[in-house]
């Protein structure tokens, strides 16, 4: 793909992981549903370290937390958080197997939803912690899938 | 090594940039109403994604029904007439009764029964917060739809309009942890508030002292009070009632009637006060 063409594949893959989003599902799959956007995000930024980093991050937040109703400014810390710790870790995680990777990114996202079920615990509101194992590891399952189609997406350097 | 240490104050001087605007949205979002018409705008960019969304449910819709033999159709097309004709029976009776209410009421010169009307909607989308419960239907301001109108399916009360655009709305359910309904117990009239908490199939009831009269099994009832939610609609069955030493309340969970997580077509409630357009009886 073109570089020029890089707005577009960024674009598509977060319509496409706000259309995983919204998907409606029934049962305990809500609240096990992988958060699409955000893996979308830091395979952008391992892949794409240099271009998309906290900012772009803090925008998707900013979106997500638009489409699906979250307390404005809430996603956009999250994301800002882990992209902060991909960007970090990104000259490394480039070199890493799909496993090391998924592992990494189901390390950081586990230590950002801790910390934000910590701030919920500590306002008395639900958390749904108890949910989390699940949902780290449909997270880690859905991330060669994201990761994959991210690579085949980057632009390839002139 | 120093550009590792100047890449990671760089990191950490854009995560505080970043964080501080976060938090300001978070008290403008809170606070003030500044940021509805953008809300506004994105959720009517972003109908066409619901409509994607519900893509696969309404493949698996059409595949179950193509799917289904031409005698299972038949017999429940049996069954439905048999139900029909029982409910006809039944609302025969219902008419006379509400007949009778109604002249009763008017000997005690109470105030009338309301007569409710409804409109058919569709669940365009769910809320893919799990710690937020709302839906997306399919209806707006084009078909008199208005903040804090209820929603109902089959079963019971789902919960009240939040948000309205011109073609969709957007429904808080009963569920959510923000709502509270107050409710009474059918059989001796006990009032109390509904709440959510983040749980699609359970409610919490608030505020029951240990010594009232309810049970397991009692169904609860939408009470009117608040006059939000119209009175007598179904909200719940007392699952399980627990009396902890010290507490000055029961700790008693709901079994919601409505089915939260599965209806897909729901009803938006108009009582006669409401001035509504489009409403079918």
């Amino acid at each position: 793909m073109e570089s020029d063409n890089r707005g577009v594949a960024v674009c598509l893959t977060l319509i496409l992981a706000v259309v995983f989003s919204l998907m409606p599902l029934s049962g305990d799959w809500i609240v096990w549903k992988p958060n699409f956007l955000l893996l979308v995000v830091m395979a952008w930024i391992i892949h794409w370290p240099n271009d998309l980093g906290i900012f772009f991050a803090a925008s998707v937040g900013l979106l997500g937390d638009i489409l699906l109703r979250m307390t404005l400014g809430h996603s956009v810390v999250v994301f800002a958080l882990c992209a902060a710790a991909i960007a970090l870790l990104s000259r490394w995680a480039k070199y890493l197997s799909m496993l090391q990777r998924a592992l990494l990114v189901a390390l950081i996202i586990s230590l950002v939803a801790v910390l934000e079920a910590s701030v919920f615990i500590f306002y008395g509101r639900p958390s749904a912690i108890e949910h989390l194992p699940m949902k780290i590891l449909l997270s880690m399952l859905a991330w060669p899938f994201i990761d994959r189609l991210v690579a085949r997406l980057q632009p390839k350097r002139a | 090594m120093r550009n590792v240490f100047s890449r990671s104050s760089t990191l950490l001087r854009k995560l505080l940039v970043v964080i501080l605007l976060a938090v300001t949205l978070m008290i403008v979002d809170n606070f003030t109403s500044w940021l509805k018409p953008a809300y506004s705008a994105v959720d009517n960019l972003a109908r066409p994604l619901y409509w994607i969304a519900n893509i696969p449910l309404r493949v698996q819709e059409w595949s179950a029904n193509s799917a289904t033999p031409r005698s299972e159709i038949e017999s429940d097309n049996l069954r439905l007439t048999k139900e029909s004709l029982i409910y006809h029976g039944q609302l025969q009776r219902m008419s006379d009764l509400a007949a009778e209410n109604l002249r009763l009421r008017r000997l005690l010169n109470a105030t009338e029964l309301l007569q409710d009307s409804v409109l058919v909607t569709e669940v365009i989308g769910v809320s893919a917060n799990p710690l937020r419960h709302t839906l997306t239907i399919d209806r707006g301001t084009a078909d008199g739809v208005f903040i804090g109108q209820p929603l109902l399916d089959a079963e019971g009360l789902m919960g009240q309009i939040i948000k309205v655009h011109k073609r969709h709305s957007t429904a808080l359910l009963i569920t959510d942890s923000s709502h509270a309904l107050p409710v009474h117990v059918l059989r001796n009239g006990l009032r109390s508030i509904a709440e959510g908490n983040a749980d699609y199939n359970r409610l919490n009831l608030k505020f029951v002292s240990p010594t009232a009269d309810i049970r397991e099994g009692d169904e609860l009832v939408s009470s009117g009070l608040g006059g939000l939610y119209p009175a007598g609609y179904p909200v719940g069955t007392v699952l399980n009632i627990a009396s902890e030493p010290g507490d000055n309340f029961l700790k008693i969970d709901i079994d919601p009637s409505a089915e939260i997580d599965r209806s897909r077509h729901l009803l938006l409630l108009y009582t006669s006060r409401d001035s509504a357009a489009g409403a079918v009886k």
